[in-house]
């Protein structure tokens, strides 16, 4: 089957249910607004044919005062009392013009992308910047690998449609010379870090006491969050099996739709990998003493599906509902 | 002659994260019932409606004021709707006050509501990521929303800029100290989302990173509800005060500007919210202020981002760029400081109902200014991508 324009997993079947508030009932239904287009890119399709057929990146000059655009949002230049502008080609190197931010937590769209950053890189030859991707080389980004000045080099998708996702940028000094300087560069001509899961050291008998111990807690907390409404709401509709590895031993956590539970066994065919050398890490995590997302990007805890971001912030959040919980009581 | 305008009226429904018992046409009457019912007038008093409402794809219809016009009971009167992202409630009081300020109405409903959580994420069977995917879509459509662009990571790029300048200011300690701040600040707003979530610096600290350098409890939350004002110009407001015993609250000066959606040479200076700056400067010249650090008493300030929150102060000329920590490293905003920033717990802890918002801030600077009887308050709405937008008033209670 072709692809589609929005994925099957975002679409909802049709229907509706019924929540009760305060003895009351009140009807919900599933449904969406949704609008298709043929939307023309206009004065932009030199930009972007030249990036799909060509792997050219153009601006545009302003015939007067000189100044180059990218991308060429213009035929006429705003400073100028509108004189023309004409397109030409600028480098496929350039300098972030600050540092960029990374989205951990994305939009429903994109959480498939996620971590990703977005910056703003002036091309050399260019004098405004371009909104573009920023990636590393070498696994997760994150903070300090890209900052205010880093030089970073143009890539090119190997498929491309037309769009800004046909290009991207990754750091200069993660690149060979020659790859900096090649015209065109593209994601496979880049050796990418694959993820490897992360192996353990061998576990002493104080190691295995150490896990011992802190399964114990993990289920303790583990039964807390499934006694509490509002965490069990954080899963609602969600089913994962993860399998965690520590030094001192394994273990599964098994969510599914409102509850969650943590066993000794190992679980069959896990939905994905947590790794994580101290079993403390994830327990902080999951008691609310420092975020498990957080651990994943310092790499305290590794997981074997970026896209699984998405289960590590339910179980946070849910961390933050018990605490809320006890809070609101405390309080009354 | 432009006339004097003023607030005679204001009214808010709670704050919630999710108004499953309530439509927004229904949120929209609550809150304007209670407006008209603290101004001591009846709607047939009102001569137009300036409605605040960001988003078409939140209320899930486009033009999505037309029904609230008659079920207000304003049929057949004037109705306008202002939509600018962030910035949507202050910049629809702005409106409200250009109208009367001209002699147009003596008398004019601003309404602000807001929708959100009807929103839904199936992949993630969560609301939180398709709220913000439809807010997504008020990102450049050509060049940015195919990569990714959000609110949030677009209000970052400004605050991580302004940190390449001043790269010791906004540490981590301060911000959570104001978030922690803040949500002190909230538990007298019955109105508040989270009027019972204080949290420690500490947790702030710890809380997870959501788009760096945001942390989850450094972000304003979504939220569904409505808030309204009554404005009136200077006769017809001196008389429904008369009637109603409540004072009026001037609008003595209103400012605002709008920056380049993109950066570079002759555009956006990221490092900085110029927006802000020249907003804050406009209001101030048409208030007479000249030194808003000796007359600002009361800030109802647009947190987004609790870093924003600190640039934006330094915009405003309060603090200096690069010493913004100095709220709270001088006290400047801890109790008994010079200024009181976000009484009502701002957009953080009251909460974010996008087109409601300024308006619910507008709302609490008019009630601090009574209640705690002091003269001069800055209400400000901050929006769209780069925190491009920005409205300034300048409420003055007599």
């Amino acid at each position: 089957m072709s692809e589609k324009v929005i994925p099957l997993k975002y679409i909802p079947d049709k229907g509706s249910y019924v929540e009760n508030i305060d003895g009351k009932e009140y009807l919900i239904s599933n449904d969406a607004m949704y609008t298709f287009y043929r939307r023309s890119k206009g004065e932009f399709s030199p930009f972007f044919l030249a990036i799909r057929d060509e792997k050219r990146l153009l601006g545009c000059r302003c015939k007067s005062c000189g100044i180059v655009r990218v991308p060429p949002f213009l035929t006429h230049c705003p400073d100028c009392n509108f004189s023309p502008t004409e397109l030409i080609e600028v480098g496929q190197t350039g300098a972030l013009i600050s540092t960029p931010p990374i989205t951990y937590f994305a939009t429903s769209l994109f959480q498939d992308m996620a971590p990703y950053g977005r910056g703003r890189v002036v091309f050399d030859g260019a004098d405004t910047a371009i909104s573009i991707n920023l990636y590393t080389t070498t696994g997760i980004l994150r903070p300090g690998i890209l900052k205010k000045g880093t030089r970073v080099k143009l890539v090119f998708r190997d498929k491309r449609i037309g769009e800004m996702t046909d290009i991207f940028c990754v750091p200069e000094g993660e690149l060979t010379k020659e790859q900096v300087e090649k015209k065109g560069l593209q994601e496979s001509d880049i050796n990418w870090e694959s993820p490897v899961e992360p192996g353990l050291p061998d576990a002493t008998d104080a190691d295995i006491e150490h896990f011992k111990r802190l399964f114990d807690e993990i289920v303790a907390i583990v039964d807390e969050m499934n006694r509490n409404d509002r965490a069990k709401k954080d899963i609602l509709g969600w089913r994962r099996k993860i399998l965690v590895k520590t030094k001192g031993g394994e273990f599964s956590i098994i969510i599914d739709d409102g509850n969650i539970q943590a066993v000794p066994e190992k679980v069959d065919s896990p939905d994905f990998v947590m790794v994580s050398e101290d079993p403390k890490t994830l327990l902080n995590g999951l008691a609310y003493r420092g975020a498990i997302t957080d651990s994943v990007i310092d790499g305290r805890l590794w997981i074997s599906k970026n896209k699984e971001f998405n289960t590590i912030f339910k179980l946070d959040r849910m961390a933050r509902s018990v605490a809320r919980s006890k809070k609101k009581r405390s309080n009354l | 002659m432009s006339k004097r305008v003023g607030i005679v009226g204001a009214g808010v429904t709670p704050f919630k994260g999710r108004w499953v018992e309530k439509t927004y046409y229904e949120l929209a009457q609550m809150a304007t019932r209670e407006a008209v019912r603290d101004a001591g007038i009846s709607i047939q008093d009102i001569d137009a409606v300036f409605y605040g409402i960001y988003n078409d794809i939140f209320e899930r219809a486009a033009i999505p004021e037309h029904a609230l016009h008659g079920l207000l009971g304003m049929q057949n009167k004037f109705g306008i709707r202002i939509t600018t992202g962030g910035a949507t409630g202050a910049y629809t009081i702005s409106a409200a006050h250009a109208y009367l300020s001209a002699g147009r109405f003596r008398t004019a409903l601003v309404l602000g509501v807001e929708k959100a959580t009807d929103c839904f994420d199936f992949s993630s069977m969560s609301a939180t990521p398709e709220v913000i995917k439809s807010i997504g879509w008020s990102g450049d459509s050509f060049f940015e929303q195919p990569i990714g662009w959000s609110a949030s990571d677009s209000y970052a790029e400004v605050v991580l800029a302004y940190m390449d300048e001043h790269p010791g200011d906004l540490k981590p300690e301060i911000t959570a100290q104001i978030s922690s701040l803040l949500s002190q600040q909230v538990k007298t707003n019955r109105y508040a989302q989270r009027q019972f979530d204080q949290v420690t610096p500490e947790e702030v600290m710890n809380s997870r990173m959501v788009v760096y350098p945001f942390k989850e409890l450094e972000i304003c939350v979504y939220t569904e509800g409505a808030a309204a004002l009554i404005l009136a110009e200077e006769e017809t407001a001196r008389a429904i005060s008369k009637a109603s015993g409540k004072p009026v609250v001037w609008i003595t000066g209103v400012g605002e500007a709008n920056e380049h959606s993109f950066a570079g040479k002759n555009q956006k200076i990221m490092s900085r919210i110029m927006s802000d700056y020249y907003a804050s400067r406009r209001a101030y010249e048409m208030a007479g202020i000249k030194d808003p650090t000796e007359s600002i008493q009361v800030i109802e300030l647009h947190d987004a981002f609790v870093h924003q929150l600190e640039i934006s102060m330094a915009e405003f000329g309060l603090v200096p760029l690069g010493r913004a920590d100095s709220l709270i490293e001088d006290g400047l905003m801890l109790e008994g400081g010079k200024y009181l920033v976000n009484p009502c717990g701002g957009l953080i802890y009251c909460g974010h109902a996008v087109g409601a918002s300024n308006i619910m801030s507008a709302w609490s600077a008019r009630n601090e200014l009574i209640k705690r009887g002091l003269h001069t308050a800055l209400v400000h709405g901050t929006g769209s991508t780069v925190a491009q937008y920005t409205v300034c008033l300048i409420l003055e209670h007599e």
